[in-house]
């Protein structure tokens, strides 16, 4: 038994305290310790960092030519997607504008302006949960998802 | 620090043909790294010059990134299977 459970229960017998003084001063000190237990755990279990992006295209198993589909199986490292971010800052401000103009023509409104290098660890971490599903017109399944 | 790819094996088919390459990047690694270190005089006297400029800084920058691309590639893997056609390059 603890030293602070020891201690209220003696001034339950005392009288110091209610029984329901008490009981509220067991359940804190209940909630603290289990509180502590958890962020003990938690500081030993290290997160496991994503290592790979998985890129997949298959096409539509219900395709006539499935022998002569289309299939791409791409794993890129982490380490990879991180230098290519940075290498984004190295872009010239003319070729930026026309990657922008490039992106735009295509309906995807995004300033490559907007990748920064000191944003990176929080977009991979962002990635971690990530796993995108698409079934296109045609059948095909793209899945992009991390792997560890 | 991740270690550095070591080799590559790149295989291509068309049909009934095909190749397939493997290739020691360790060998090509430490063949670019004498010919860095055979230019590298120039190489810092151009990003003396254009340091003012401020294309100095890009050029060092573009060095660090392009060496860092290379030593990230470990891992890589590309399938791609286009009908009779496929193409498959992996790097370890």
């Amino acid at each position: 038994m603890s030293e602070s459970r020891k201690r209220i229960l003696e001034m339950l017998a005392q009288k110091k305290i209610s029984t329901d003084e008490a009981y509220r001063l067991l359940d804190a000190l209940e909630t603290g310790e289990h509180g502590e237990e958890s962020s003990g755990k938690a500081s030993t279990i290290v997160k496991e960092k994503p290592k790979y992006l998985r890129v997949t295209v298959l096409p539509d198993p219900a395709n006539e030519h499935l022998e002569k589909a289309d299939r791409v199986n791409v794993r890129v490292p982490m380490s990879l997607v991180r230098a290519g971010v940075k290498l984004t800052s190295l872009i010239p401000p003319e070729a930026r504008d026309k990657v922008n103009g490039a992106l735009r023509e295509k309906g995807i409104d995004f300033d490559v302006r907007n990748i920064k290098p000191e944003d990176l660890e929080e977009l991979i971490e962002a990635l971690e949960d990530l796993e995108i599903d698409v079934v296109s017109s045609k059948g095909e399944k793209v899945k992009v998802s991390v792997e560890y | 620090m991740n270690r550095p790819p070591m080799l590559m094996h790149l295989r291509i088919q068309k049909e009934e043909k095909g190749f397939g390459l493997w290739l020691p990047l360790f060998l090509l690694l430490l063949l670019a790294l004498a010919l860095f270190i055979i230019v590298l005089p120039l190489i810092l006297i151009a990003i003396l010059v254009l340091w003012p400029s401020g294309r100095g800084k890009t050029l060092l920058l573009i060095i660090r990134a392009a060496f860092q691309t290379l030593w990230s590639m470990r891992g890589l893997k590309v399938d791609f299977q286009s009908g009779p056609r496929c193409m498959y390059i992996t790097v370890v």
